[in-house]
């Protein structure tokens, strides 16, 4: 069972209301190591420069793409094995087959509850403490 | 609860740069740049507004956000064509959207009606052939390959509801397990070690052997060596019991940091040792390769190759390596120096496009204000000082006043660069204009389009919140009065949408905001009769075109026939003029017949400082702004013309000007010295009119901090605001404008300069 606060996470999105939400729920469930990047080419320099366990990503961003971001992430050796969570609209399902065929480990539907993201996170991670 | 509260703030201001973002982005659409990205970014805006308004259950938001989106998604899509037509529709509807988050905000409410039948043609737009469905039945197909058509309020519902089959397709979620990654992380890079061994000459003395140290570590797994030996002298200056090479050695193993540094058991002291985890190039290598192409980057960690054409590669083998200092090359540490280099042209290119929101710090502005008070400070202590050291008679050439010299300049770059910081481009200004225009175009039946530059051009916090009102009513004025309507403009053989172009510009120090338009212009005929039958003029006034025009700037002008709901609201271009020219700034039009006219307004650059001439009047200290002034000269006698018992003119080339001596009209002193005991400051008023300003000495030209005389005493006429002047005194900041018109109300009243002028 791992512990939430010893899980790193990058969460991506444009929007700074998103990224401020789901920091919130995010330590709500536990975790402590939060990190933030406003598009798909900061969170891979931020990835590079420094892996993270979990990445919670939003799709439609400007530059690069939450997609592109995962294909980056998996195309890419050293972080090759993040977790991958990609937040989606309700009407998104192409996208969500697409991210399926890149790798993604998980996709969670917005608007969520924190309950709704922790059930994700340990779908991919296992039941978190 | 507080933090989502805290939030919901910072929701709402998003929401004011994703509406302008929207709106930016439909009316750059409506210039015909209906490029994927535009309209991607036009769908964002309203997608996130939806997205955040979703998470705090803002019902009416949603829904209205939804509808709008849907047909956003279609028109990204190419389902739906953006017409020039539907472009229109979806910037009305963009003004509903705002009013949505006003209301969602508690500041103002939603007009139903107008909110639900712009739904309504949303709706019809996405799709013209459905039926006009009931607008609370909500219709959710499910997984369907057709566009989604679902209802908001299953979507607010769907909070509890986030099964795997959400989405209509059975999906497994791929797990993981953190010791996995770790894993990874240590194939990828975990189990890499840079060790950099710098030996120090004791280490040789002590019989010692790098080589041995390098075997050893070549024990705990495979090593790749490298040398640098660029500090080895060339012969004649080698010394040889001295240490000049050190290593960097690459070393994989599963051994950790401490069996590492058991190999150096033996040197410890006698070198310099560095151990780090991981490669030793910087991660942007491999970011750069990534970026530098569309294909992904090679399997290998491409790091590696930097390694490769390093100068000399000891490969790990059990014969001694050899000898430090022999044989080694001196060409080295070319390659190492060059390989970081594509990584740092990447980055440059990152820089260069810097996104919006990106690196964005979000300060209390009231921080930075407090910032720039203290900086104000900072120049008024750096200047006293300066007169302190000058009155102690140290010389220019000395360390102390080169030192002082020194800290004038850092000062003056310190107050910049805050003052910088306090800039803001107008765009918050104008971003609120292209809705105006709508609006009033709309209520006066014309056509108008809004065309806008320099949008951003920068200008100081405390200019940028004066220009809103300006900008709106000289706007208003240009619809109302100045564009005719659609069938006049036929008539005349022009577009029947008349253009109305807003720019900023910055010139010579100030910012210049043009407000244009293509109507008819002034109707200099009426404007002059309506001023003759008002009592503004005398009717024998015989007045150049450029002076008729600007005669709708006097008070009680106003030139509507009917009172329109638009522009006569009892405020007329006076008062704009008058708030223009509390802030130090100056309105003009120019105006050309059937091709229309243009407002040009100028105001500086912040209301925080001030470049002015510090002058001495009867023993007080004044500093006069420099934009006021236009020349400084000493009057010769035959200059002085007397006028009246108490008044007098001064010659200056070809024209008269009054001489005002500024002691008297302050009164500073009963009677005036002769004029040419002093300096002449001729100054130019903002409405042109000149006047010549008698001071007793002039000091120089200094840029003085404005503090407010209002907030810290109480209006004075004639004075615009007060200064600290370097030896700590305070001195006062003259109002030329307020100074000539004092003067022109003194009895006996003097002769207009122009009819002086005349004679």
């Amino acid at each position: 069972m791992p512990q939430a606060s010893t899980i790193s996470v990058l969460v991506v999105d444009d929007q700074l209301t998103m990224r401020a939400l789901i920091r919130n729920a995010l330590q709500q469930i536990g975790f402590k190591d939060i990190r933030e990047a406003p598009d798909g080419e900061e969170a891979l320099k931020n990835l590079l420069a420094k892996p993270a366990n979990l990445v919670i990503s939003d799709f439609n961003m400007p530059k690069m793409d939450g997609l592109a971001l995962l294909r980056a992430v998996r195309s890419h050796p050293p972080i090759r094995q993040t977790a991958f969570v990609m937040l989606t609209g309700r009407a998104d399902r192409e996208l969500v087959q697409r991210a399926v065929q890149f790798g993604v480990n998980n996709y969670c539907v917005k608007p969520f509850t924190v309950q709704g993201l922790r059930d994700k996170i340990e779908q991919v991670f296992g039941q978190l403490t | 609860m507080d933090e989502l509260e805290a939030i919901k703030v910072t929701f709402f201001q998003e929401c004011e740069e994703l509406l302008a973002d929207l709106e930016g982005g439909l009316l750059a659409m409506q210039d015909g740049n209906d490029d994927g990205d535009t309209v991607n970014a036009v769908f964002r805006a309203v997608h996130s507004i939806k997205g955040g308004a979703g998470a705090f259950g803002l019902e009416p938001l949603v829904r209205f956000a939804h509808v709008f989106e849907t047909l956003l998604d279609a028109v990204r899509s190419n389902e739906v064509p953006a017409t020039p037509d539907l472009v229109v529709t979806l910037l009305r509807a963009s003004d509903v959207l705002a009013d949505h988050v006003s209301s969602a905000r508690g500041l103002g409410d939603v007009d139903e009606a107008v909110s639900a039948s712009m739904a309504a043609e949303l709706k019809a737009c996405t799709d013209p052939n459905a039926a006009p469905a009931p607008a609370a039945a909500p219709v959710v197909v499910e997984a369907a390959a057709a566009p989604v058509i679902e209802a908001a309020p299953a979507l607010i519902g769907a909070d509890d509801a986030l099964d795997d089959d959400d989405l209509g397709f059975d999906f497994q979620p791929m797990t993981i397990t953190i010791d996995e990654q770790a894993a990874d992380v240590a194939a990828a890079a975990g189990n890499v070690w840079t060790v950099s061994i710098r030996p120090k000459s004791d280490l040789y003395r002590k019989a010692n052997e790098t080589a041995l140290l390098l075997r050893e570590l070549a024990r705990l797994g495979p090593i790749q060596a490298t040398l640098d030996a660029s500090a080895l002298p060339p012969l004649e200056f080698l010394d040889a019991e001295a240490a000049y090479a050190t290593w960097t050695v690459r070393l994989e193993t599963d051994e950790d940091e401490n069996a590492i540094r058991e190999v150096f058991e033996f040197v410890d002291g006698d070198c310099d040792l560095e151990i780090t985890r991981g490669e030793a190039v910087a991660p942007d290598a491999a970011l750069a390769a990534l970026l530098a192409g569309d294909a992904p980057a090679p399997a290998p960690a491409p790091v590696v190759e930097a390694f490769e054409p390093a100068p000399v590669v000891v490969e790990a083998a059990p014969e001694p390596a050899p000898a430090p200092v022999a044989a080694a090359p001196v060409v080295a540490a070319s390659a190492p120096v060059a390989a970081p280099t594509p990584a740092a042209a990447a980055k440059t290119q990152q820089i260069e496009v810097p996104g919006p929101g990106q690196s964005v710090i979000r300060v209390d502005p009231e921080r930075i204000d407090r910032l720039i008070d203290l900086v104000g400070e900072l120049v008024i202590n750096q200047a006293m000082l300066a007169q302190r050291v000058g009155e102690y008679g140290i010389a220019p050439s000395s360390n102390l006043a080169m030192g002082l010299d020194e800290l004038e300049q850092l000062t003056r770059e310190i107050q910049d660069s805050v003052m910088a910081i306090r800039a803001q481009p107008v765009k918050s200004v104008f971003q609120r204009m292209p809705r105006l225009v709508r609006e009033v175009a709309s209520m006066t039946g014309k056509q108008a389009r809004l065309v806008m530059d320099g949008e951003n051009t920068e200008v100081d916090k405390t200019v940028i919140e004066r220009l809103a009102d300006p900008i709106t009513h000289m706007l208003r004025n240009a619809i109302d009065h100045g564009l005719e309507s659609p069938e006049e403009r036929k008539a005349a053989g022009k577009n029947p949408e008349g253009v109305v172009r807003l720019a900023a510009l910055h010139r010579s120090g100030r910012i210049v905001i043009e407000v244009q338009d293509d109507g008819k212009g002034i109707n200099r005929e009426r404007v002059h009769s309506i001023a003759v039958k008002k009592g503004l003029i005398s009717p024998e006034l015989q007045l150049t075109d450029e002076e008729i025009d600007n005669l709708i700037f006097l008070p009680g002008f106003s030139t509507a026939d009917k009172i329109s709901d638009v522009s006569g609201r009892g405020v007329g271009m006076d008062v704009v003029k008058r708030s223009v020219q509390a802030l130090g700034g100056r309105i003009s039009i120019t105006s050309r017949p059937g091709q229309g006219s243009t407002f040009s307004l100028s105001l500086p650059l912040t209301l925080a400082v001030l470049d002015g001439m510090v002058v001495d009047v009867a023993g007080e200290t004044l500093v006069v702004p420099l934009a006021a002034i236009v020349e400084s000269l000493r009057p010769k006698p035959e200059e002085v013309r007397p006028l009246g018992p108490v008044g007098a003119v001064l010659a200056v080339r070809d024209s008269f000007v009054p001489l005002i001596d500024v002691g008297l009209t302050l009164g500073y002193r009963d009677s005036s010295p002769p004029p040419t005991e002093g300096v002449v400051l001729l100054v130019e008023g903002e409405d042109g009119s000149r006047a010549a300003l008698v001071a007793d000495a002039i000091h120089g030209q200094r840029q003085v901090v404005i503090k407010s005389l209002e907030q810290n005493y109480q209006q004075v006429d004639g004075v615009a605001a007060a200064t600290i002047l370097g030896d700590g005194r305070v001195a006062l900041i003259l109002d030329v404008d307020a100074v000539i018109s004092l003067r022109r109300r003194e009895p006996p009243r003097p002769v207009e300069p122009t009819l002086i002028a005349a004679e």
